[in-house]
């Protein structure tokens, strides 16, 4: 049965790229910042929805939290705009490489040096060999 | 123009690990939905203010937009989803690396049938290699990071 939870995860990433291949689409016609505007408009009702129906955690706890903890919202308006705005120069394949090796290089950094609340864990051999193999692809797929 | 793009793109994953980090700090006290809730909000208020100073296009153009192309809004929230059912059965690292898997391999086939109007990019010798080697640093990452937790446990005890 595990089996199905490994396809689910593949299809929310195969998600992830559908959705950037759209929205560079739906750039060209409203603008780019504004596509990302529109991303995180209609995500905030569809959250807001699923929140009234289903909260479990504590929304108030914004007021107490950290004021760096917030700030989640706008690191990922950058994302969203990087691929809305590269996709329509070197496609859906480029982008997700540089997004995902980004992604992976930047968190072992983080989790090398336990920032942002993150838990501390080394960077190994086997993750200097996964950097090597991720540039490998860089210059291959470009 | 393409490189460029290219490490602007990078840019934007840097941005994303950051997010990752800080929002599963306030998830642990504030809840899952909670959080995304906030992300989607406070974006929403930015990207309010700097499109009505910085904005070159038409928002109100999105109700002449075809709606397949409004659509992709709920593709987010679906690898949300996804991802909170997938990671209590098969655990975190195993849940990103099969949804990276997945994004990369879309990715391409998006690019070789040029869906959705976009650029027609063939999966070549070269581009079947790089998908390889993005494999090969995955396992790598599995591995690392299956090591790194055990020494970590290690350490506990």
């Amino acid at each position: 049965m595990r089996f199905i939870f490994y396809v689910l995860a593949l299809l929310a990433g195969a998600a992830l790229s559908f959705e950037g291949a759209i929205y560079a689409e739906l750039g060209k016609s409203i603008g780019q910042i504004e596509t990302s505007f529109y991303n995180f408009f209609m995500g905030a009702i569809i959250m807001g929805l699923l929140l009234i129906f289903f909260r479990k955690g504590k929304i108030s706890y914004a007021f107490e939290a950290p004021r760096w903890t917030l700030l989640g919202g706008v690191l990922g308006v950058v994302y969203l705009t990087s691929i809305v705005v590269s996709v329509p120069f070197v496609g859906v394949g480029i982008t997700m490489v540089a997004v995902i090796i980004g992604q992976l290089v930047m968190s072992m950094v983080i989790e090398h040096f336990g920032w942002l609340g993150s838990k501390r864990t080394g960077i190994n051999k086997e993750k200097v060999f996964a950097v090597v193999s991720m540039v490998i692809a860089l210059i291959l797929i470009n | 123009m393409g490189l460029f793009m290219i490490l602007f793109t990078l840019i934007g994953g840097i941005t994303l690990s950051a997010q990752s980090s800080i929002n599963g700090t306030l998830s642990q006290k504030a809840g899952t939905i909670e959080t995304t809730f906030l992300t989607f909000l406070t974006g929403t208020m930015f990207l309010t203010i700097f499109i009505l100073f910085f904005g070159s296009g038409n928002v109100l153009a999105l109700f002449e937009a075809p709606k397949w192309q409004l659509s992709a809004a709920f593709l987010g929230t679906m690898y949300l989803l996804l991802t909170v059912m997938a990671v209590p059965k098969i655990g975190v690292i195993a849940a990103n690396i099969a949804g990276i898997a997945g994004q990369l391999i879309i990715g391409v086939v998006i690019d070789h049938f040029g869906w959705f109007n976009s650029m027609v990019i063939t999966l070549d010798v070269r581009r079947a290699f790089a998908l390889l080697f993005m494999m090969i640093a995955l396992y790598f990452i599995y591995r690392g990071n299956k090591r790194s937790v055990k020494e970590s446990t290690v350490q506990q005890v």
